[in-house]
């Protein structure tokens, strides 16, 4: 077996003494592919600025590759959620990208083969050719994947994508979960979503959070994850097979 | 305006417009896109209790200033750090709180009668040459700082997160950049006034924010613009013979509502030119015409 990446023990966490999330633990394995989901409110970003290590838990241990957080934060891949980003701010997508690379392997200049790295990671995200573009002419699609491509620039062992399909349209997320699972082959890779549709067969372990946080290590979402307090979404009722509802889609298409 | 250089007190107007358009340009355009304005005005205001402060215990004035902005700037970070939600009001208090003991401390201090207008507004126009030493030795330490951190300073302003996640030292680069803007400021408040501080070091990047694709080039870009308004401003002034540091914010005033209304101009278009096409390219219509 191998050793888990992050590991939470009895973490809590409040924003100004409302409790936000309570007695979390669980253990992310490598190579996991782990769905966060959860109804909006529920902790899902906060959970996974704890494990980032932005966020303090006010009390219990999160460890990755048996660290504390912010001692090896450069082994993350983060996509933030769009909304989060300074808006209408002047910049070009290679200098979005090239944040990827600051600190790199302790270098502080950005140099020529990070330019390349991060020309390479545009191509890889099919967004070649766009590199002097401004970031704010871009679609809610596109911009996404410069996100993508500026946290593959960083070279992690674990992406974190905080609600990435959200400005995807269905094309676009059936791609962006082929090329998920194709990193996931060397890469644990952390999902948030609020939407059920993201899962897809990929995914290997599904934590539910509303609060308290529920873990599963297998990728569907059984109806005792449902009961412990997700509010049915509108993608379940319309499938009608709230115990499969992963595979049904899967089937389909 | 050329007849007006062959004055010393002209030349040495013009050049500090100049230089106070260099530094402001480069720590605006870090101002405005941190959504710092007020903040900046906070540091401006506070600086006056180190004008009472250096009158009253009879030290340099640049001292009192100094030490005034720096702490207010350092405190206002602190706390914008702290608790983002509610620092605009703490900000509001030590603006206050630094103005009312410079006040005081005036007061209190037997024989002197400092005109506050001169504070507000500066004056550009008897600038000794000493204080445009003093500016171009603080342009060049912004310059070499900005170019130095440019790329911390992207990743901070644009997406604070990720800059930590990366190791880049975010919070005490946004003390240095603070620190800068605050030393920035009281050298340029003893030429301009803070006023016209507040003046340039918001309206040319917030200009120049709509056509720059890049921070550099949004620095840039501020910097033209702020040279052109200076100039314009003091040529206004000498033509007319009116004030000059409000001759110079009533010129990049009216700069900014010209931007705005060519903003409009521009929108409207492209609204107008997106129905035209939609209405061209639509086949619902079928009747021939």
């Amino acid at each position: 077996m191998d050793e888990p990446v992050i590991t939470a023990e009895e973490v809590f966490f409040s924003y100004d003494g409302v409790p936000v999330i309570e007695n979390a633990s669980f253990s992310v394995a490598e190579r996991e592919f782990l769905a966060i989901i959860g109804p909006n409110g529920s902790g899902k970003s906060t959970l996974v600025k704890l494990m980032l290590g932005l966020l303090r838990p006010d009390s219990g241990k999160i460890r990755v590759f048996g660290e504390p957080p912010r001692k090896i934060s450069h082994c993350f891949g983060y996509v933030p959620q769009d909304v989060a980003i300074n808006r209408s701010f002047p910049i070009s997508v290679i200098d979005v990208v090239l944040m990827g690379r600051l600190r790199y392997r302790g270098s502080s200049r950005i140099r020529d083969r990070d330019r390349e790295a991060a020309a390479a990671s545009l191509e890889q995200m099919g967004m070649a050719g766009y590199e002097n573009r401004k970031i704010d002419d871009l679609s809610g699609g596109q911009r996404e994947r410069v996100f993508i491509a500026r946290a593959l620039t960083t070279d992690p062992d674990i992406l974190i994508l905080d609600e990435p399909t959200a400005s995807v349209d269905t094309g676009g997320q059936a791609e962006l979960y082929s090329l998920l699972q194709e990193l996931n082959r060397t890469k644990t890779i952390i999902i948030v979503s609020h939407d059920l549709m993201v899962m897809s067969s990929s995914v290997t372990a599904v934590a539910c959070v509303n609060r308290q946080v529920y873990y599963h290590d297998q990728g569907e979402i059984t109806q005792d994850m449902l009961d412990m307090g997700y509010q049915c979404p509108v993608e379940l009722i319309a499938h009608g097979q709230p115990h499969r509802i992963l595979k049904t889609h899967e089937d389909e298409s | 305006m050329i007849e007006a250089l062959q004055f010393e007190f002209m030349r040495n107007a013009l050049f500090a417009g100049l230089f106070a358009s260099l530094i402001c340009g480069v720590i605006g355009t870090f101002v405005v896109v941190n959504r710092l304005v007020f903040l900046t005005g906070g540091i401006a205001h506070a600086a006056y209790g180190g004008i009472g402060a250096a009158l009253f215990f009879g030290i340099p004035y640049i001292f009192g200033t100094l030490g005034f902005s720096l702490g207010a700037a350092l405190i206002m970070t602190a706390v914008t750090m702290k608790t983002p939600e509610r620092s605009d009001t703490f900000i509001g208090v030590l603006w206050a709180v630094g103005m009312a003991i410079g006040v005081i401390l005036i007061d209190l201090t037997p024989g002197y009668n400092v005109d506050l207008m001169s504070y507000l507004f500066g004056s550009i126009l008897a600038v000794p040459a000493g204080d445009i030493w003093w500016m171009t030795g603080m342009g060049a330490v912004t310059l070499a700082v900005t170019i130095y951190f440019y790329r911390d300073m992207i990743a901070i302003s644009y997406d604070v997160e990720f800059a930590r996640l990366r190791g880049v030292p975010v919070d005490i680069l946004y003390f240095l950049f603070m620190a800068l803007v605050a030393v920035s400021i009281v050298f340029i408040i003893r030429v301009v006034g803070l006023i016209l501080v507040i003046a340039l070091l918001s309206i040319p990047p917030y200009i120049a924010e709509k056509y720059a694709k890049s921070l550099g080039a949004m620095m840039v870009i501020a910097v033209i613009l702020s040279a052109v308004f200076n100039i314009a401003g003091l040529w206004v002034a000498y033509m007319l013979d009116l004030t000059s540091g409000a001759s110079i914010i009533l010129v990049a005033a009216a700069g900014f509502f010209i931007s705005l209304a060519i903003d409009l101009l521009i929108s409207r278009r492209r609204k107008r030119a997106a129905a035209r096409s939609r209405t061209e390219n639509s086949p619902a219509c079928g009747c021939g015409l």
